[in-house]
């Protein structure tokens, strides 16, 4: 339960940094859920190619 | 035998550090019988071409305070870096960014937009901005430009001590001029300061850590024997590297992280997200949600003083805007 706490104060911290709030996620998957964890991945993995990659400035020079 | 030489900097600073050491008192005869201060642009009139004459490692003892958001800041630094032995990193600005590096929330031109046109204080009807170079009738007028991202001395040069805090205690300053003059300087990269945290130097009475609401500092009176943690105070003493001698916590308010990450903790933010949301108490979604309320300005607060120092080291920079200049180029 801990971390269902502190997933959303991080989000809320990332967005003062300017990160978009679907580079972070919190979904929770037993262990006899093996489809929904491949789909959940799957998912994750295309928002975040959609998004490209993180840059702390934004992709300019001199990162 | 010749006294050894000390000199003293500030960059992106507010003068404290510098008056910290003042605040020696009668000690600071002591560190004047110890060694020769060469270069101290608040108390002694040396200007920056009598540190480029001396020669290279000709000062033994450096203490740097403040970050580095200029490139006049970043010429002294590696100035100074060249004709030191000893090169401290003093306080929190040069050990973690400090107060200054807040600035890392924003970038040069948002600043310049608030500072020379939307601040309401402003008169400044020509909409006139620093220039990095100015024509007048005696010739060429140069500033030194501003940085997007506010550095931590130990990103631009290299730094053999740390001493945290804003400012340092008198102690840690009598502490590292006495280990220096005895010639008991510890490894490299070491902090003058404690490897516990703050938590485990606190004497106040600590019993469980549950929270079942935060209070901002004006919301509450606090008990001043109690853990200020424990009665709803964001403290951030269980990620702050301790050795403070708990200047705030005894003065009744909580630890704002000036003495940086303890050992082993890698992103004192971070840390603080981990720490404080899991004690507190509730599960439903509104308990969540009131949390979040409650927690006004999370990455100000937890990075109050160590946002240059993080991982993220600012916010994100736009694409339009200018690059992030990097000092060590």
């Amino acid at each position: 339960m801990k971390t269902a706490r502190r997933i959303p104060l991080l989000k809320k911290m990332l967005s003062q940094f300017g990160i978009e709030e679907d580079r972070v996620r919190l979904d929770w998957v037993s262990a006899s859920e093996g489809d929904r964890f491949a789909t959940i991945i799957n998912q994750m993995t295309e928002q975040i190619r959609q998004l490209g990659p993180f840059s702390s400035n934004g992709g300019g020079e001199h990162g | 035998m010749a006294k050894p030489k000390m000199a003293l900097y500030w960059a992106a600073a507010c003068g404290g550090c510098d008056v910290d050491v003042l605040d020696t008192n009668e000690k600071i005869l002591d560190i004047a019988n110890l060694v020769d201060i060469v270069f101290w642009p608040i108390a002694l009139d040396f200007k920056y071409h009598h540190v480029e004459a001396m020669e290279d490692k000709g000062i033994d003892l450096c203490l740097f305070n403040g970050a580095i958001r200029s490139t006049e800041q970043a010429e002294i630094a590696k100035l100074l870096r060249n004709k030191s032995k000893v090169m401290v990193a003093f306080g929190a600005c040069a050990c973690f960014g400090g107060i200054p590096a807040l600035a890392n929330f924003t970038d040069r031109e948002e600043i310049f937009e608030r500072v020379y046109h939307e601040a309401p204080s402003n008169n400044n009807e020509k909409g006139t901005v620093p220039l990095l170079k100015t024509s007048v009738p005696e010739g060429e007028l140069e500033l030194p430009e501003l940085f997007d991202t506010v550095l931590t001395l130990p990103q631009v040069v290299d730094v053999e001590y740390f001493v945290p805090g804003c400012p340092p205690p008198v102690d840690l300053i009598l502490k590292l001029v006495d280990l220096y003059a005895r010639g008991q300087l510890p490894p490299v990269g070491s902090v003058i300061a404690s490897d516990k945290t703050c938590c485990d130097e606190c004497d106040r009475v600590k019993e469980e850590k549950k929270i079942s609401r935060f209070y901002r500092p004006h919301e509450i009176i606090t008990d001043p024997k109690k853990c200020l943690l424990e009665q709803g105070i964001i403290c951030c003493g269980p990620a702050t590297r301790g050795g403070c001698g708990m200047r705030c916590v005894k003065a009744n308010m909580p630890c704002r992280g000036c003495f940086g990450p303890p050992p082993g903790v890698v992103d004192q933010g971070a840390k603080l997200v981990s720490a404080l949301a899991s004690i507190y108490q509730g599960n439903t979604d509104g308990d969540v949600k009131r949390m979040l309320e409650e927690v006004v300005d999370p990455a100000g607060t937890f990075y109050r003083f160590g946002m240059a120092d993080s991982m993220l080291k600012r916010k994100r920079l736009q694409k339009s805007r200018g690059s992030v200049r990097n000092a060590k180029d």
